[in-house]
């Protein structure tokens, strides 16, 4: 008990110290979890919406979800990949508990993700969506995200130490995937035959469960939500598998 | 308690892929390759609650990686470590600290890192501020916070963990003396508590001081524990010995300004790496000493130079007898005074308000050293005779200043004399 009490006070104590470093100094300071996102949706909808005309209703509300989630998962995982190697003292801290970071890492986005929540529901509430009771599934999804976000943290955090290359390898595929997302464009876009292969990313079905739940109002693919489910317990299985094995090696290789 | 403890390193090759892309071009099998060695081997001992136990060693002889492997960072090759109760460490103070941060901020943040949850550390926080003595300071980001400041705020922090096992190395040498003694006042109210200390110290007479057993390092070997006034001696003898070995066969005789002369291996020893070119006795007014009226003034003026970069020598005179009696030792570690890297030329001088010592003949010892006494980089030994004109008392050392008072009920006083 003592032990949950102290690891919740330096979980809170850590993501709080990032959040207070990132934006300490900046006139804008959290204002920055929302302006980001903000941006890119104007230009994703001056380019697609405009120039492109693809034709989906509702673009801002659509693009606008589709932005936040892809956002908390890259981040998260581009800055899981530095956690153990940027925090060289922490790990060589008697007593310190190394698999606390990529959680940090995560849980740091996830505020971020957070804040910007409410935008997105008053975006919901202009353009005439409203919020469905199945909103209260929300938590679950989120959840589930959480879950594979910190599963490949472990991963990624951990082989970084033994390679540094991981951290800009993970930067480019995560960028790549950004457009093997469906952020800007519609699922049912993407050409049939190519689609066996294209729902092979977790993320495809991530970001419309969320959709469903906040644009549609209906319920998620109870198939692919639990796919999803399983999928996350198994990349945090393994993740966390091979965090454990080789974090006796942090402080010899930091 | 520690068993049969070891750890191994690799020494890794120099073309150790660091890169995937090496990996894939196909140097795999230099992966795991390089050559182990120990870095501590076959390392046994138990310490009670209540003790403190020092450890000395040399450069590289396992100390830190000793303490390490106690807290649990890094694992063992061989052997086991068990602890009971709390750690708590002074390894590198301020790991947690982050300049942005307010200093309230990082008291919470190195508080909740060293072990304590956030309520303990609520409740302590006045108390960590009051040692620290940063009471106006405490809202004001850390990077506005002199070097100083910083260390008495880690130390306060480290100090308020209330651990059953705290592992210090070298960090005593922390903030001004008055800091210190609060510092060592609040580690011995811990071994009053119980607590089991593990101390690492180049500061030998440090050990000596305040541990109850001493272990001695060497190239991650346990050579020697057992009483700290044993251990010391013969870690010092040893280290005498080392500085012989590392001392030219061959090197120009100097001379010194009394007309001696210097020649090594005979009174003079080190590894030249910092010579002392030139050391002066003089009086306040700058004057050489020739005859030195007891009570007077003393100044010992050492030049040197160092072709290469020194990092942090010690600088050390010593006054002894001519039968090998010593009336005073110091140096600049135990003093508190730490010097930058040094190259080039420079002088060190050592002020004696007054020296009170009985007439007769002594040696002024100087030497300079590295910064964990390892080995002397250049020690004169016997070289500059101090002669003290004769004082009206008999034996001893000492001649303070001093006056005779005798009160007598039948005949009244007597002059004083």
């Amino acid at each position: 008990m003592q032990r949950l009490i102290y690891i919740r006070d330096l979980l809170r104590e850590l993501v709080a110290r990032d959040l207070k470093v990132r934006y300490n100094r900046s006139v804008l300071g959290f204002a920055w979890a929302l302006v980001t996102p903000l941006m890119f949706l104007t230009v994703f909808f001056f380019v697609f919406k405009l120039a492109l005309s693809i034709d989906i209703p509702r673009f801002g509300s659509f693009a606008f979800t589709g932005m936040l989630v892809y956002t908390w998962f890259q981040s998260s995982v581009s800055q899981a990949s530095g956690a153990i190697t940027s925090s060289r003292e922490l790990i060589r801290w008697p007593g310190f508990t190394a698999a606390i970071l990529p959680v940090v890492t995560v849980t740091t986005n996830l505020v971020n993700f957070l804040i910007a929540l409410p935008v997105l529901m008053l975006f919901l509430l202009i353009d005439g969506t409203g919020l469905k009771s199945v909103i209260l599934l929300l938590p679950v999804v989120i959840f589930i995200q959480f879950v594979l976000t910190l599963g490949l943290g472990y991963l990624v955090a951990a082989v970084n130490v033994l390679f540094r290359d991981t951290e800009h390898l993970v930067a480019v595929l995560l960028q790549l995937l950004f457009f093997l997302t469906p952020v800007f464009y519609d699922v049912d876009m993407v050409p049939e035959r190519y689609r066996a292969l294209y729902d092979l990313n977790p993320m495809v079905h991530l970001v419309e469960a969320y959709r469903a739940i906040l644009l549609d109002g209906t319920w998620p693919s109870g198939m692919a939500l639990s796919t999803l489910a399983v999928l996350s317990l198994l990349l945090m299985y393994l993740g966390q598998k091979v965090f454990v094995n080789l974090s006796y090696r942090f402080v010899e290789e930091l | 308690m520690v068993e049969g403890l070891g750890k191994q390193f690799r020494r890794y090759h120099a073309d150790r892929p660091h890169t995937l892309k090496e990996v894939f071009v196909g140097r795999m099998r230099h992966l795991w390759a390089g050559e182990r060695f120990w870095g501590l081997r076959d390392v046994s001992f138990d310490v009670e609650p209540g003790q403190i136990v020092g450890i000395v060693g040399g450069n590289g002889a396992g100390k830190s990686t000793l303490l390490r492997l106690i807290g649990g960072v890094g694992r063992p090759d061989e052997g086991s470590v068990k602890v009971r109760g709390r750690i708590a460490a002074l390894l590198e103070l301020g790991t947690a600290f982050h300049p942005e941060l307010t200093g309230r901020e990082n008291i919470f943040v190195s508080g909740i890192v060293a072990g304590l949850t956030r309520r303990q550390v609520t409740k302590r926080l006045d108390s960590i501020v009051a040692f620290a003595e940063l009471e106006q300071f405490l809202n004001s980001p850390l990077r506005t916070y002199s070097s100083g400041m910083q260390m008495r705020l880690a130390f306060a922090i480290a100090v308020h963990t209330a651990p059953d096992v705290l592992l210090i190395d070298e960090v005593l040498a922390v903030g001004d003396l008055a800091f210190q003694q609060k510092c060592l006042a609040r580690i011995m109210d811990f071994k009053a508590d119980n607590s089991a200390i593990l101390l690492v110290s180049h500061d030998i007479g440090q050990v000596q001081r305040l541990c109850d057993r001493a272990l001695w390092l060497k190239r991650g070997r346990l050579v020697r524990q057992g009483e700290p006034e044993a251990i010391v001696e013969q870690y010092a003898a040893e280290m005498g010995d080392e500085t012989k070995r590392t001392t030219p066969v061959e090197w120009p005789v100097q001379i010194t300004p009394a007309g001696g002369e210097l020649r090594v291996h005979e009174n003079r020893f080190g590894s030249m790496e910092l010579e002392i070119t030139s050391v002066r006795l003089s009086d306040q007014k700058g004057r050489s000493v020739a005859d030195f009226r007891s009570g007077d003034s003393l100044q010992v003026e050492i030049d040197f130079s160092s072709s290469q970069s020194i990092d942090a020598p010690i600088f050390g005179v010593t006054i002894t007898t001519e039968d090998e009696q010593i009336c005073a030792d110091l140096n600049t570690a135990a003093s508190g005074v730490s010097l930058p890297v040094v190259q080039g030329k420079g002088r060190v001088t050592l002020h004696f308000a007054r020296l009170d010592l009985s007439g007769g003949r002594y040696y002024v010892d100087v030497g300079a050293y590295t910064q964990n006494w390892d080995y002397a980089y250049d020690h004169h030994w016997h070289a500059y005779p101090l002669r003290v004109l004769p004082t009206e008392n008999g034996k001893g050392v000492l001649y303070p200043p001093h006056r005779w008072e005798i009160a007598d009920s039948s005949r009244g006083k007597l002059p004083e004399s």
